[in-house]
């Protein structure tokens, strides 16, 4: 019993850590049809600016998130221009496009980086805590775990209450409807760009304290976004935030009852199953075409 | 030969078609008329196994072919056209057909000599090397549905519109080819048309249909004359 | 046209390569494994030009056939070259495991596919029985004598690759010219249309995953044999989803030849150029050519060249190339 308490809390953990990792990818997603299968790479890239900064000036590696944000945000938005240049065939064709970027990226870090394996020198994170008596977490999975939920709720009610966000929202439900109230669709899918940017920037330096970093990590969490994104169903938040939390669990479950390597077959073979299902995702109005 | 009973097709609310029922005997020819959105082409649509109903039961020759895929329909022997015309993209007019044939006939089997003698019977065959998406002319784009529909040697052949947005001569032209296929491949049809004059030209008998249901059934004449029938056409709701 | 350009290729690659690089094992030995990336580019352009699929799990089906290959030969004691065959077989059969994916549109197509990859490579290197597990198999048993010829060679082997390579593209041709080939192609933009018609629609992309997987298979049961070695993460490796995406793009993967001329010229320039320059990361370039491709010229640089080549005859050609 314990030990099933002590797997679902650190699979929720877990769980909120990989929705900040999603919802860029899912933000995106949702305004442009496109999904960045470079987006994990992104992620991969603020880590390891926070481990560059850590080891090159010796201080807290959170105190990296400027140049993380501006970083990143720079390559989401060369990775926005570059899809925008896709002329025939978008759907796929960005598919292609961001997984070559990936390619770069990944191939990038290495050569700077080399392969190894790098986490950060503070100790602090490496701290537990015990939260109720008996469940047991380090403090960085619980800051990764908070800061994972604030982003989550903080975009919702952007894309709510703000104007930009609202505009965002529109294009979309629908592009064209938008265009007619005046809005301007290449706008609002820059925006949602450079918020997928910053998110990634936060889930990024997440990763390098809660985690160990190398080069082919980004694939993985790639995978893991869009696994997640797809359970979400079309671009929906809340649903970002209930798949991530139930792929959270269910790794969790999987390591502390079976193995670690099964934990990545086990939330695959939901997503197969959810896809093969229900195509529209759990949270998902069905796809208008 | 075709025996359509109690059919009913829900979109989402919208009663698309309402306890459906009418037959087509061996080499006859129905028109299926009535006004927009009263459940003709819905009916096509459920034949040719494009939509599925929600209720009902369709027979073909002894076939329940309501449990049948769209491919298997096709080797059954029921063809089909599109009121917008389906060209196949990227295949020039001959190719449209050799595809039809090698997939529509349950042997498989192309035969070129069958494919000129149906491009020459719908006035197609100096366009045979033509691409069917791109280079064909409105007329023509009608004669390839029907030649598409023909090469998969169909024992029924449904017709949506097949005439509609022609000029009057083109239109005389098409019909008597129509009249000559019939002959020809002696078969059964069903057709959809808005023009009055058409359909007793072409057809044996007639269903009409009014907001998905089946309001007559009979002889052409007769049943213009049956004041229901005159109502649905002035646009009248039915009491 | 298209047919000249493959019949020249085929022509230096039977002769010309033999002859100048025929006593020179490591060149020989780079351009065998630039065919086995053409192999499954090939493959995956089918698939992808024919079927209208976009895969990112052809390493499931490359890493499938090996170990089948493998295990058959060094358990049950079965010849290399039928064990080719079946590891094509296996590769069709794990094929079948995807198949609730063709329901899916493109992308999601791609992703499921892409899950499946990782599931498979999970499976291989969780079945330590069957895969020997992370550790691998060593002495997998090289290409044999055939026909008082030794095909366990590095040249042996160029042939048996080259031979894999050109039945692949004769197969390929003659789908692509019969009915099915004529129903698939209209199937990308009309798909009612040929529906309508009879075509069994999912049936025939059925078929062209099941022929993809086969000649993917087939290719990675080859690699197991010439390099005698496997462990899962070699056999499961991206990389062989990567590198024949890269070469059928660049080459031009709706064309017979664009996707192996893509794959020589991809790995040799790889292998010769940007691994003595860039030692860690040299596959950034991939990625850099992968992106540039799909902006400046998605159907791949052979058309462009071709198309560049025509125009000058175009005028007396005209009448020919309608029929072509």
């Amino acid at each position: 019993m314990e030990l099933t308490a002590q797997a679902i809390f650190t699979g929720l953990l877990m769980g909120g850590f990989y929705g900040l990792v999603a919802v860029g990818l899912a933000l995106v997603f949702g305004t442009m049809k496109v999904i960045n299968l470079a987006h994990g790479e992104l992620v991969l890239l603020a880590a390891y600016i926070a481990y560059a900064v850590e080891s090159q000036t010796g201080i807290n590696p959170l105190l990296a998130m400027p140049i993380a944000m501006a970083v990143v945000i720079a390559a989401s938005l060369i990775t926005f221009y570059l899809t925008n240049k896709i002329k025939k065939d978008r759907e796929l064709n960005s598919l292609i496009l961001t997984f070559g970027l990936g390619i770069v990226l990944t191939n990038g870090l290495l050569m700077v980086f080399s392969a190894d394996i790098y986490s950060t020198q503070s100790a602090w994170f490496m701290e537990g805590l015990v939260i109720a008596d008996s469940l047991f977490s380090m403090r960085s999975e619980m800051l990764a775990f908070v800061v994972g939920l604030c982003a989550l709720g903080g975009l919702y009610w952007w894309l709510n209450h703000t104007w930009h966000g609202r505009a965002i929202r529109s294009v979309s439900s629908n592009r064209d409807a938008a265009k007619l109230m005046g809005m301007n669709p290449t706008k609002a899918e820059l925006w949602s760009w450079a918020i997928a940017g910053v998110l990634a920037a936060l889930a990024g330096v997440m990763l390098y304290v809660t985690s160990v970093i190398h080069p082919p990590i980004g694939h993985s969490l790639t995978i893991k976004a869009f696994i997640i994104t797809v359970l979400a169903g079309m671009g929906s938040i809340p649903g970002v935030l209930v798949g991530a939390l139930m792929i959270g669990v269910i790794e969790g479950l999987t390591t502390t009852f079976f193995q670690s390597s099964l934990s990545e077959l086990a939330s695959m073979t939901v997503f197969l199953l959810v896809l093969l299902v229900m195509p529209s995702g759990l949270f998902g109005k069905k796809a208008g075409h | 030969m075709l025996k359509v009973e109690n059919l009913s097709v829900n979109f989402g609310g919208v009663r698309a078609l309402q306890d459906v029922s009418f037959e087509v005997q061996t080499h006859e020819v129905l028109g299926l008329v009535g006004p927009n959105g009263a459940g003709k082409t819905t009916s096509f649509n459920v034949l040719s196994g494009t939509v599925r109903p929600t209720a009902g039961s369709v027979t073909y020759e002894g076939h329940d072919i309501l449990k049948s895929s769209m491919h298997q329909r096709v080797t059954f022997g029921i063809g089909r056209t599109f009121q917008i015309p389906q060209p196949m993209h990227e295949l020039s007019v001959r190719e449209n057909l050799i595809v039809a044939q090698r997939f529509g006939r349950p042997d498989g089997k192309v035969k070129q000599e069958r494919i000129d003698e149906i491009l020459e019977s719908v006035n197609l065959l100096h366009k045979a090397e033509a691409d069917a998406a791109t280079e064909l002319a409105l007329t023509e784009r009608k004669a390839l549905e029907v030649a598409k529909a023909l090469a998969t040697e169909p024992t029924l052949l449904m017709l949506d519109e097949v005439l509609a947005g022609l000029e009057t001569t083109s239109k005389k032209l098409f019909m008597q080819t129509l009249k000559n296929i019939r002959e020809k491949y002696s078969l059964s049809m069903i057709v959809i048309e808005h023009d009055i004059e058409t359909i007793m030209n072409m057809c044996d008998r007639v269903v009409v249909f009014n907001f998905g249901k089946v309001i007559a059934d009979g002889d052409p004449e007769e049943t213009f004359r049956n004041p229901e029938v005159v109502r649905s056409y002035t646009g009248e709701v039915p009491a | 046209m298209n047919i000249k350009i493959s019949a020249l290729m085929l022509g230096v690659m039977y002769l010309g390569v033999p002859f100048f690089l025929g006593d020179n094992d490591y060149l020989i030995g780079l351009v065998a494994s630039a065919l086995i990336i053409a192999g499954v580019a090939v493959a995956w352009a089918l698939l992808g030009n024919l079927g209208g699929m976009v895969s990112f799990g052809h390493a499931a089906f490359f890493g499938v056939g090996a170990y089948t290959s493998a295990v058959l030969t060094m358990d049950y004691g079965v010849p290399v070259f039928v064990a080719l065959v079946v590891g094509g077989v296996g590769a069709s059969l794990s094929s079948i495991f995807m198949m609730p994916a063709l329901r899916l549109r493109g992308p999601y197509f791609a992703l499921a596919i892409l899950a499946y990859a990782e599931i498979f490579k999970i499976l291989a290197t969780e079945a330590t029985g069957l895969t020997g597990g992370a550790g691998g198999l060593l002495s997998i048993p090289s290409l044999p004598v055939f026909a008082g010829v030794d095909f366990g060679t590095k040249l042996g082997g160029y042939i048996v690759i080259l031979n894999i390579v050109t039945l692949m593209l004769i197969t390929y041709y003659f789908i692509r010219r019969s009915s099915y080939g004529l129903a698939l192609k209209a199937m990308h933009d009309s798909e009612l249309a040929t529906r309508i018609v009879g075509v069994p629609a999912t049936y025939l992309k059925v078929v062209m995953l099941l022929v993809s997987a086969f000649m993917t298979g087939a290719v990675g049961a080859f690699n197991a044999h010439y390099i005698n070695f496997l462990e899962p993460d070699y056999a499961f490796s991206g990389t062989w989803t990567v590198f024949p995406i890269v070469a059928a793009i660049f080459g031009g993967y709706r064309t017979l030849s664009g996707p192996v001329l893509g794959a020589l010229f991809i790995y040799l320039v790889d292998q010769l150029v940007f691994k003595n320059l860039i030692p860690q990361g040299h596959q950034l370039i991939l990625g850099v050519m992968l992106a540039g491709m799909i902006i400046l010229s998605p159907s791949g640089l052979l058309p462009v060249i071709t198309n560049l080549f025509t125009r000058k005859k175009a005028d007396n050609k005209r009448g020919e190339a309608q029929h072509a």
